[in-house]
C-alpha cells in the first residue's frame, strides 16, 4: 500500500479499488430457488407418504376383525350409551338386519349412540359404529338410516378406519424423524395432509358404493339412499365449496349424490319411492 | 360463505404475506445496494485495512476508535426460503445477500465516521456479528442481525 521514497517523505502508492460487485451473493433468482425447493420437497413428501401408505395397507390386510376387536375393543367400553334416544332401537335392529348379509362380522360390530346435535356417523377401530342423536332425529325413513349404517359398514369392510389411523401415525412419525424441529416442517406437513385427504375422499366413495350394494341386497331397491346427503347444507354446492373440494376429507356432496345415481344406473338397481317408515 | 372465509384465512393470508414480503424485500434490497455502491465510490480514497501496523512512513498525529454498526432484519419471504433450506440443506442464498449488505454498510458507516472525525485511514479493522433473538419463538427465532465494524482511525501529518 505504501512505498518509501529516498527523501523519507511519503509516497502515495495506494490505489483505491472498488470491490468486485456481488462477489458474496449468488446469482440465483430467489423466485427460481423458491420454485425448485417447493417442487423438490413436494415430490419427496409424496414419495414418503405414498411409501408409508403402501406399508400400512400391507400391515392392515393382516389384521382380522377379531384381532382388531381385541386390540381396540377395550378403548371404547366405558363410553356412555344413550339407549333411550329416539330411534336408537330401530338403528340397532337395522344394523343386525344388515349384518345378516355379512355373517362373519356380526360378532365384532356394535352400535353406539352419541349425544350430539350434529348429524354424524363414524366407524371406530374395534368394531363400533357410532351414530349421533342428531342424525337419528333427522332421518325420515328406514332406508335412509340403513344407507348411513351400511356406509359405515363399508368403512369396516375396506378397513378404512385402521388404514387412516395407521397412515396418520406413519406420516407423523416419518416427518418427525426426517425433519425434526428445523422450522420448515410446514410445507411437508401441508402436502402430506392434502394427500391424506385425497385418500380419504376415495375411501368415502368406496364406502358409498358398498352401502348402495348392501341396501339393494336388504330391500331390493336403493330408494332413499341419497336422502341424507340432500339434507346436508352443501347439497347445492357453490363455487367456494367446489374450490375447497381438494382440501376436504369427503367428496363434494353434490357429486356424491350424482355418483350414487350413476352407480344405481350402472348396476341396474331399482330406485323405489315407497320407503319404510321408522 | 364461512368456508370461503376460512379458506381465505388459512391459505390466502400466508401466501399474500409472502408475495408482499417478496416485493417489499426486493425493493428495499435494491435501493440499499444502490446506496452502498454510491457511498463505496465516494469513500474509496480512505485506506481501510485489517493490518495492525501504522503504514510506514506515515507520521501519525492523532488516532482514535472508529466504529460503524447496522442492524438488518429478515423479511418474511427470506425467512420462509431459509426454512425450506433448513429441510434440504445447502447454501441459504436468501441470507447471503442480507449479510453482504450488512457487512458493507457497517464498513461504510465506520469509514464515514472516520472521515467526519478527520482521520485519513483506518487500520486494524475488525467485524463482529450478533444475532438478535426473536421474542416470538421463545428466543429461538431470528429477528435480525447486527454487524459492528470497528478499527483505529489515523490522522496523518500533512
Amino acid at each position: 500500500m505504501t512505498g518509501r521514497d529516498p527523501s523519507g517523505g511519503p509516497t502515495e502508492r495506494f490505489e483505491p479499488r472498488l470491490p468486485p460487485d456481488e462477489i458474496n451473493v449468488g446469482p440465483t433468482h430467489p423466485l427460481s430457488e423458491l420454485a425448485t425447493l417447493i417442487a423438490g420437497i413436494a415430490v419427496a413428501t409424496l414419495v414418503v407418504v405414498g411409501g408409508g401408505a403402501l406399508l400400512v395397507d400391507g400391515v392392515v390386510a393382516h389384521v382380522s376383525p377379531e384381532l382388531e376387536a381385541r386390540i381396540f375393543g377395550s378403548l371404547f367400553e366405558d363410553e356412555t350409551d344413550a339407549s333411550d334416544v329416539l330411534h336408537a332401537d330401530t338403528a340397532r335392529d337395522l344394523l343386525s338386519s344388515l349384518l345378516r348379509h355379512e355373517p362373519g362380522r356380526a360378532q365384532t360390530l356394535r352400535l353406539r349412540v352419541a349425544l350430539d346435535d350434529d348429524p354424524n356417523a363414524f366407524a371406530l377401530p374395534g368394531g363400533t359404529v357410532v351414530v349421533t342423536s342428531g342424525l337419528l332425529e333427522q332421518v325420515e325413513s328406514r332406508n335412509e338410516l340403513a344407507f348411513v349404517l351400511a356406509h359405515e359398514l363399508g368403512h369396516f369392510e375396506g378397513r378404512h378406519h385402521l388404514r387412516g389411523l395407521g397412515r396418520m401415525v406413519m406420516v407423523h412419525l416419518t416427518l418427525l424423524a426426517l425433519v425434526g424441529a428445523s422450522g420448515g416442517e410446514a410445507l411437508p406437513t401441508t402436502i402430506a395432509s392434502l394427500a391424506e385427504r385425497g385418500f380419504s375422499r376415495d375411501q368415502e366413495r368406496e364406502a358409498d358404493a358398498y352401502a348402495l350394494a348392501l341396501l339393494n341386497l336388504e330391500y331390493g331397491h336403493v330408494g332413499g339412499a341419497d336422502h341424507f346427503f340432500r339434507k346436508l347444507p352443501d347439497a347445492d354446492a357453490g363455487f367456494a365449496r367446489h374450490a375447497a373440494a381438494y382440501l376436504s376429507t369427503h367428496p363434494v356432496t353434490e357429486s356424491r349424490i350424482a355418483d350414487l345415481a350413476e352407480a344405481a344406473r350402472a348396476h341396474g338397481y331399482r330406485v323405489a319411492t315407497d320407503l319404510e317408515p321408522l | 360463505m364461512d368456508l370461503a372465509v376460512q379458506l381465505g384465512l388459512e391459505w390466502g393470508l400466508p401466501i399474500l404475506l409472502l408475495v408482499l414480503a417478496y416485493f417489499t424485500g426486493t425493493a428495499v434490497e435494491r435501493s440499499h445496494y444502490r446506496s452502498i455502491r454510491v457511498r463505496e465510490a465516494r469513500t474509496r480514497r480512505m485506506p481501510t485495512t485489517t493490518g495492525r501496523r501504522v503504514p510506514t512512513p506515515w507520521r501519525v498525529t492523532d488516532a482514535g476508535l472508529v466504529a460503524g454498526s447496522v442492524v438488518i432484519s429478515l423479511d418474511y419471504f427470506k425467512r420462509f426460503l431459509a426454512g425450506l433450506r433448513g429441510l434440504v440443506g445447502g447454501r441459504v442464498k436468501s441470507y447471503e445477500s442480507l449479510l453482504d449488505r450488512a457487512r458493507r454498510e457497517a464498513l461504510l458507516r465506520m469509514k464515514e465516521q472516520a472521515s467526519e472525525r478527520g482521520f485519513d485511514a483506518v487500520v486494524n479493522v475488525r467485524l463482529e456479528t450478533s444475532r438478535l433473538a426473536s421474542s416470538q419463538r421463545q428466543g429461538k427465532g431470528t429477528a435480525g442481525v447486527e454487524i459492528l465494524a470497528f478499527g483505529t482511525g489515523l490522522k496523518r501529518a500533512s
